[in-house]
């Protein structure tokens, strides 16, 4: 029975994960041609015909899907890449070339086995906490994740066997690295705060109030930290404003430029799963996770169930934002990002961190 | 179960450093040692040691090697001239055969008891760090301190000269 939960709470969060980063890949497509006054994606399936009785009921969904341009971001993508020819360059070895995106995509979808998706429940006699691992080391090992995740666009890089790819993935190495510092300096100051490294035990630190009517949430209580965790984080997942290793006005395609097909789509998932894990981090830490102020959840499957929609609306809202913000801003010149990186964020981040540690003792 | 696991991963942690030394291209037996860190910080949480293997994933396996792996793109090497001779190699590891020999004992008289009554836990190591072993702590930043010192000046002057 043990091994059933086990078995069960890993397919339930790499589902949350995988339809996470799908939803992310929907908004980008559908929501970048709202933002560019376009229509985007609105044909495939949007026609649908059956002669079959059975399945007549279901086609004004689907008709609905593909007007919608699900039908084109979920299935026609995913067959087309899987379709798609495996180029691989002259001079390259094809485990090196394979290896690249694995390790790009591998290490975020285990960071997932941190995360809490729901409160506590208990079921037929079962105590089940909707967490994979509850690591000592909480916090750490995600940002462990996060520090292999560089492998795969260097190795890309250096695989394309050209020197934009080349470009591409030191670039991306140097900008991982420098934004590191700033984003685990921020983290640093919120394991001060809530005096613990688990990410379930921090939401509950959370779900209380400050001055009897502000939640006590990260960013109300930490709003510097919270800033400089959105800034680094964005620059992490290698989007625009921050998407300089794969400047395509400079450097063709940066590090994925050889890439084509179902290896090209795996860099791309583990972008979108990047996105999706940092909102879920952001809403953990900084907005309470399923906390809703005055709402106490009852420890039933429903009472989960409801949190974990709470929780998946907060993840969604900034998995949104941030591709709006990748849609709006335009990218910045590579001293300016190291500037930022190590001139501003840096500072500030250890500014905080004495700040925080100065309260907590005296408090 | 735990025997599985265990053998598992020194049996690859014992291939991937041989593979380290006789693998001739630089960035596979980089990739190597990689593989290797990742064996060593399996073991660690065999050991219940769950910080020190995160430790050692986030520093060594995330930080080091990614800079030596950038080292070797950037210079593209393409591997060693030529191989060191056999009894070169049989003579240096029969040196260092001899040296584990010696030491590995004395350090497990040591160190091998004072572990026994501690987890590994962020919490147990983060308080002998600043309790009992706050001097050697604090030596080791002050020693790290000067050789990053020590590196902006040495690369400065080089820059000197060149211009």
């Amino acid at each position: 029975m043990e091994w059933l939960i086990l078995f069960l709470k890993v397919f339930v969060v790499f589902q949350v994960a995988q339809g996470l980063a799908s939803l992310c890949v929907w908004v980008e497509r559908k929501g970048s041609a709202l933002i560019q006054d376009r229509i985007g994606a609105n044909r495939a399936g949007a026609f649908a015909q059956t002669d079959i009785l059975l399945l007549k009921p279901v086609m004004p969904i689907i008709r609905l899907l593909g007007v919608l341009g699900i039908i084109n971001t979920l299935v026609c993508d995913a067959v087309k890449a899987l379709f798609k020819e495996d180029f691989l360059p002259e001079n390259t070895s094809n485990f090196v070339h394979s290896l690249a995106p694995f390790m790009g995509a591998f290490p975020v979808f285990v960071a997932y086995a941190l995360i809490p998706i729901a409160p506590d429940f208990t079921i037929a006699g079962y105590y089940i906490r909707p967490q994979v691992a509850s690591l000592d080391v909480g916090i750490l090992f995600i940002f462990a994740m996060g520090s292999i995740a560089v492998y795969g666009a260097t190795i890309a890089g250096w695989v394309g066997n050209n020197k934009f790819s080349l470009l591409g993935g030191l670039r991306t190495a140097a900008q991982m690295i420098s934004y590191e510092l700033a984003l685990g300096l921020s983290l640093v100051c919120m394991v001060i705060l809530y005096g613990t490294l688990d990410l379930y035990e921090m939401i509950e630190a959370q779900s209380t109030l400050l001055f009897g009517f502000l939640p006590a949430w990260g960013v109300f209580t930490q709003p510097i930290a919270f800033i400089i965790f959105f800034i680094a984080g964005m620059a992490e997942t290698k989007r625009a404003p921050f998407d300089l290793p794969e400047a395509e006005s400079e450097l063709v395609a940066g590090y994925f430029t050889e890439y084509s097909g179902m290896k090209f789509l795996l860099f791309w998932l583990g972008e979108f799963a990047e996105i999706a894990l940092l909102s879920a981090l952001m809403v953990i830490m900084f907005f309470g996770g399923w906390d809703i102020p005055f709402v106490h959840y009852p420890e039933t499957w429903w009472g989960a169930l409801i949190g974990h929609a709470v929780f998946m609306a907060k993840v969604s809202f900034f998995c949104v934002l941030q591709i709006v913000i990748r849609w709006t801003l335009p990218r910045f010149r590579y001293d300016q990002l190291m500037t930022m990186g190590w001139k501003m964020l840096l500072p500030i981040a250890m500014f905080n961190l004495l700040l925080t540690g100065a309260l907590k003792l005296l408090m | 179960m735990e025997d599985i696991v265990w053998y598992l991963l020194s049996t690859v942690a014992l291939l991937s450093a041989i593979a380290v030394v006789m693998i001739p291209k630089p960035l596979y037996s980089a990739f190597a040692l990689v593989l290797h860190m990742f064996m060593i910080a399996g073991l660690f949480a065999m050991l219940d040691a769950h910080f020190l293997a995160t430790a050692q994933i986030i520093v060594y396996a995330g930080a080091i090697m990614v800079l030596v792996i950038f080292v070797i793109m950037l210079l593209s090497l393409q591997g060693a001239e030529e191989r060191p001779s056999l009894l070169f190699s049989v003579a240096s590891f029969a040196i260092v055969a001899a040296l584990a020999r010696y030491i590995v004992p004395r350090l497990d008289a040591a160190f091998g008891s004072s572990g026994t009554d501690l987890a590994g836990t962020v919490k147990s190591v983060g308080e002998l760090l600043y309790t009992k072993y706050i001097f050697p702590f604090e030596a080791a930043s002050v020693l790290i301190m000067v050789a990053i010192v020590g590196a902006v000046i040495l690369s400065k002057r080089e820059k000197k000269d060149a211009a």
